[in-house]
């Protein structure tokens, strides 16, 4: 009795302090969902609050302006690919890492190298890497953002999964050696299901950054055709307009996708890990 | 032949050995050093050797040895920049760590509402920074937003523009990123903390631990890890930190907020002083290193980083 | 799923086919410029340019590709790498002589020759795009400063025009006593709105002649009447002339100063000419507005002068494989002065108003008389070299980021304004020891 008291307790305070913590990001998203549908003409006087009248409108606007419907497939081309190529390289190094050999030189110097490759700002390196990409042919083409992207990404990713593989129990990965599995095997039955929570974190990480990424894809892609989401968001910002309905509409409409991945996710999440064991 | 084998038997066993061990993991570790090599070393490299000229991006290339360094040491915007940096890092070791460690810590704890927390923590990371930029630009504007509001109500003196103040503009700033970073940091710690023994936990409960203990002595050692990379990557980012200032502020008012990476890239490509940009660059690399130092002698004291 | 794919599989139907059908006979010609969504900006130019050229001929198809985010790195990059548009548009001189300098840019003198574009543009915007006596880039477009008022605010409260800094100085004092800002203005969204501002006070007080002398190098920046023309500005700021703090002018956009003008917070603004399309707004409301050149701020006042401007250019990539093509569109360009007209006023004026010999006749119809005006006395002043010079047409690339971007630092008060243009006169002597000044004509 003495100890469920106290987890009741407990549960009303830990409630109290994660809805203070919550309300100071729900609280400023939902400024910017009222603004979404705000008339511009009422931003004067409704700093805040709910719209008086409700204009819907904006996001048809912002749709249509912004050929939403092309741009988000493009990102969306651009997402898949990058997750492809990024997640399979990465987890391959994590598992050499943190598998095959932790404790070698190598672990170590590769750790160094893509931890400092993560303190490099694009700023430092983008105008070589534009003269290289052009001289391979990458320019102007998806798949040279793609890759551009993976190799980004895959510092963190390989930290990550890595981090994660570490904890393995190294009894699984010798009981599939007595059966015979070989280094590929271990990798694909033993390392990659085991790891897979890891994997949603990474890949969620991954999409998040390749979906909202700006600087590389304007300068690498040229073609109206092929162009991002995230650049059209800077499309409508700019010295002369800040249209705030219009850009927050705009900008709600590039979170959504995201947003609805990230719930749809997140249950899989929980899935993964309670039928992991770790929680009871 | 048979006098070939045989001597290069123990030669060959060697290789085996090597195949089994060092070649193996050099395989699977290979995809990723070649793109990382491709995309980010060598254009960085060949970037970096740029540090002792005066290039400007477009005309000759002359040497002029340390002479880039020597003006770095001596230019007041670049060390306003180094200073913010340093309070950049400083405020996001702490503020945030302890806000998602409370915020983890506290999540272990509830059953109902679990996921809609979580979803809200990790929300603003989900928003492209210029998006979450938008949202305080607009909440910190001196005539719209929160300043609006409080004339509205009458608290006149609330009503502040902390962007654009030289006092404040540098902590706004950080207090922007941070509230988008920090439900990051909630997810990476929940993982590791769904991965503690249950048994560990009950174990504490029956010898009627209080909360901080059970966090002290129970969910911190087994978060450790974890918590020393997020610890580490928090500083490592800390370095190129860039986007929330240039949307914000641009470094401003009056270099108030500027950083290192939003200096090197005005140098770069406003000024058009590849060299000096280049410079900068370099000397970002010798921090990074010493800093890596610095966890390389905690690793060989024997923590598990 | 499926329908996402259908759509995908009908817009690579459709791409090939666009490609097939125009690739093959055409040539293609391609034109960067920034992208600008919001003001339709990339509709305007597709419509007036890009189809308006396109369907005046059959040989060459004319594509004009929007960038957004930072244009001139974006294009800096491409030409770099020796790839980028045959049409290479820049914000203006400064990086014009860049390109230039790295071997970028096509040489223009032959075109201009033969097709006799130095009949069409006015002489000195012409000059703008001169280095080593050869034209490399033609002006897009020409602004000036100037500021708007409003006219019915003024008569009610009996406010006239300053002519000097005593009346400036007391109109700024009696619009604040009243509760407004005597000028809307600010810099969120392009911090550059400084240099407005400092190229004013260096017209206005120094004036004119003394700016030429210390371009040319037979003055110093720090001899006393630029120190005190800045001091001004930094005395005026810090008195909240414009929005009512310096804080507050920090965080003010284009939006928040065309609402403060309009809806009577503030009693003046001072802008560039692409201020009309702030004006104009007063139009819909029951306001008058009126525009004026901008004062001589000191004891006695004198002939206002008009700041030369060029604020965008367009030139020939070096790389350019069909350049004789891409000067047919120029050509284009520049002789269809109705198209351009009808395009700038689609704009409110505020961008592709070229500089071409305009007669009254060009602007008949319905435009704005107040407009008409305006360049009409822009032509008669700066004909009888009443001009002044705008730091972004006329200063090299360093001083004239410094000037904007260190302005903060002396109104921050961190430091003087003697030290601020000790290292204005460095930044003019670096540029002038290595060759990088930008065309100044004689005076």
């Amino acid at each position: 009795m003495r100890i469920s008291e106290n987890k009741l307790r407990g549960a009303v305070s830990n409630h109290i302090i994660l809805m203070v913590l919550a309300l100071t990001i729900i609280l400023p998203i939902m400024v910017l969902v009222f603004n979404s549908i705000k008339p511009d003409e009422e931003f004067g006087i409704n700093p805040l609050g709910f719209p008086e009248k409700v204009r819907v409108m904006n996001y048809y606007d912002a749709f249509v302006i912004g050929n939403y419907a092309q741009v988000m497939m493009n990102s969306l081309l651009l997402v898949t690919g990058t997750l492809i190529m990024c997640l399979t390289f990465s987890s391959m190094a994590a598992f050499s890492l943190a598998v095959l050999n932790p404790n070698g030189k190598a672990t170590i110097l590769i750790g160094i190298y893509l931890l400092v490759g993560l303190s490099i700002p694009a700023q430092l390196f983008i105008l070589p890497l534009f003269i290289i990409w052009k001289n391979l042919h990458l320019n102007n083409t998806v798949i040279g953002l793609i890759l551009i992207y993976s190799a980004l990404n895959a510092p963190f990713a390989v930290f990550l999964i890595r981090s994660y593989m570490v904890q393995l129990p190294r009894e699984l990965f010798e009981a599939a050696i007595v059966e015979g599995a070989s280094t590929f095997q271990l990798f694909t039955r033993v390392a990659l299901p085991l790891s897979w929570p890891v994997f949603l974190t990474t890949g969620l990480v991954v999409s998040l950054a390749v979906w909202n990424e700006f600087l590389f894809a304007v300068t690498f892609i040229h073609n109206e055709e092929f162009k991002p989401i995230s650049t059209i968001l800077y499309s409508f910002q700019n010295r002369r307009e800040e249209n705030y309905a219009l850009i927050s509409a705009a900008s709600i409409m590039m979170a959504a996708p995201l947003a609805i991945l990230f719930i749809l996710f997140q249950r899989n999440f929980i899935a993964g890990l309670t039928s992991g064991g770790t929680k009871g | 032949m048979e006098e070939w084998s045989r001597s290069a038997a123990p030669f060959i066993v060697l290789m085996k050995n090597l195949s089994n061990k060092e070649m193996t993991s050099w395989i699977f570790l290979a995809p990723v050093l070649f793109i990382h090599l491709l995309v980010v070393a060598i254009p960085s490299l060949s970037s970096l050797a740029l540090c002792f000229t005066d290039w400007n991006g477009f005309g000759k290339i002359n040497f002029v040895g340390f002479e880039n360094f020597l003006e770095l040491f001596d230019d007041r915007v670049f060390k306003k920049a180094v200073t913010h940096n340093l309070i950049w890092t400083g405020l996001f070791l702490t503020v945030p760590i302890a806000l998602a460690l409370l915020a983890a810590f506290l999540l272990t704890g509830v059953k109902r509402f679990q996921m809609f927390y979580r979803f809200v923590f990790f929300f603003p990371y989900i928003l492209a920074s210029i998006v979450n930029c938008l949202i305080w630009k607009y909440l910190f504007h001196p005539i719209h937003g929160l300043a609006a509001f409080f004339k509205d109500i009458g608290w006149e003196s609330l009503a502040t523009s902390p962007l654009t103040t030289k006092e404040t503009s540098l902590y706004a700033v950080a207090f922007v990123d941070g509230w988008h970073f920090w439900g990051f940091l909630v997810v990476i710690y929940i993982t590791a903390m769904y991965q503690v023994d249950e048994s560990l936990y009950e174990a504490a409960d029956i010898e009627g631990a209080s909360k901080w203990q059970t966090f002290r002595y129970v969910t911190f050692p087994s978060i450790r890890p974890m918590f020393l990379f997020s610890f580490l990557i928090i500083i490592i980012w800390s370095v190129p930190a860039f986007d929330y200032v240039y949307i914000l502020t641009s470094g401003g008012p009056a270099y108030s907020s500027e950083v290192v990476a939003n200096f090197m890239y005005f140098e770069a490509f406003r000024n058009m002083n590849v060299g000096y940009a280049s410079a900068v660059g370099a000397l970002m690399f010798v921090y990074v290193f010493t800093i890596l130092g610095f966890f390389w002698t905690l690793r060989k004291l024997g923590w598990e980083i | 799923m499926k329908v996402i794919s259908k759509s995908i599989f009908y817009g690579i139907i459709t791409t090939s086919f666009l490609f097939s059908t125009s690739a093959v006979a055409k040539t293609q010609i391609s034109w960067w410029n920034y992208s600008n969504e919001g003001s339709g900006l990339n509709a305007a130019l597709t419509q007036y340019i890009q189809d308006g050229f396109n369907s005046s001929q059959d040989e060459i198809e004319l594509q004009i590709i929007f960038k957004e985010g930072e244009y001139n790195e974006t294009t800096r990059t491409a030409l770099l790498a020796g790839v980028g548009p045959d049409l290479v548009s820049s914000s203006g001189a400064t990086y014009v002589a860049k390109y230039v300098e790295g071997g970028f840019l096509k040489s223009l003198e032959g075109y201009a020759e033969k097709f006799g574009w130095s009949d069409k543009i006015l002489p000195w915007a012409y000059n703008t795009g001169v280095f080593r006596d050869e034209l490399y880039s033609l002006p897009k477009n020409y602004e000036s400063m100037l500021y708007f008022y409003n006219k019915t605010l003024f008569e009610e409260n009996g406010w006239s025009l300053p002519t000097n800094l005593a009346e400036y100085e007391s109109l700024a004092a009696e619009i604040q006593e009243q509760g407004l800002y005597p000028f809307a203005y600010g810099s969120s969204g392009w911090p550059m709105t400084h240099e407005h501002l400092a190229g004013n006070y260096l017209n206005t007080v120094a004036g004119p002649d003394n700016v030429y002398k210390a371009m040319v190098g037979e003055k110093e920046w720090t001899d006393p009447e630029f120190v005190e023309s800045l001091e001004l500005l930094k005395k005026h700021m810090l008195a909240g002339y414009w929005s009512g703090s310096l804080e507050n002018y920090y965080a003010v956009g284009w939006d928040d100063f065309s609402a403060q003008f309009q809806n009577r917070e503030a009693a003046m603004l001072q802008i560039g000419s692409w201020g009309f399309e702030i004006a104009t707004g007063l139009d819909d409301k029951s306001d008058d507005w009126g525009w004026a050149p901008l004062p001589i701020l000191t004891e006695e006042g004198g002939e206002p002068n008009y700041q030369l401007s060029v604020g965008g250019t367009l030139s020939i990539n070096a790389a350019s494989k069909n350049p004789d093509a891409a000067a047919e569109v120029l050509n284009w360009i520049l002789s269809n002065k109705d198209t351009i007209i009808e395009l700038t006023k689609s704009r409110n004026f505020g961008e592709w108003l070229m500089p071409l010999y305009y007669e009254e006749a060009d602007f008949a119809g319905d435009i704005e008389p107040k407009l008409r005006d305006y360049l009409v006395d822009f032509s008669e002043r700066t004909g009888n070299g009443n001009y002044g010079y705008t730091t972004w047409t006329y200063y090299p690339p360093e001083a004239g980021t410094h000037i904007w971007k260190d302005m903060e630092v002396v109104w921050a008060g961190d430091i003087s304004v003697e030290e601020f243009l000790g290292e204005q006169q460095k930044l003019w002597e670096k540029a002038r020891k290595n060759n990088e000044l930008l065309p100044i004509a004689a005076r």
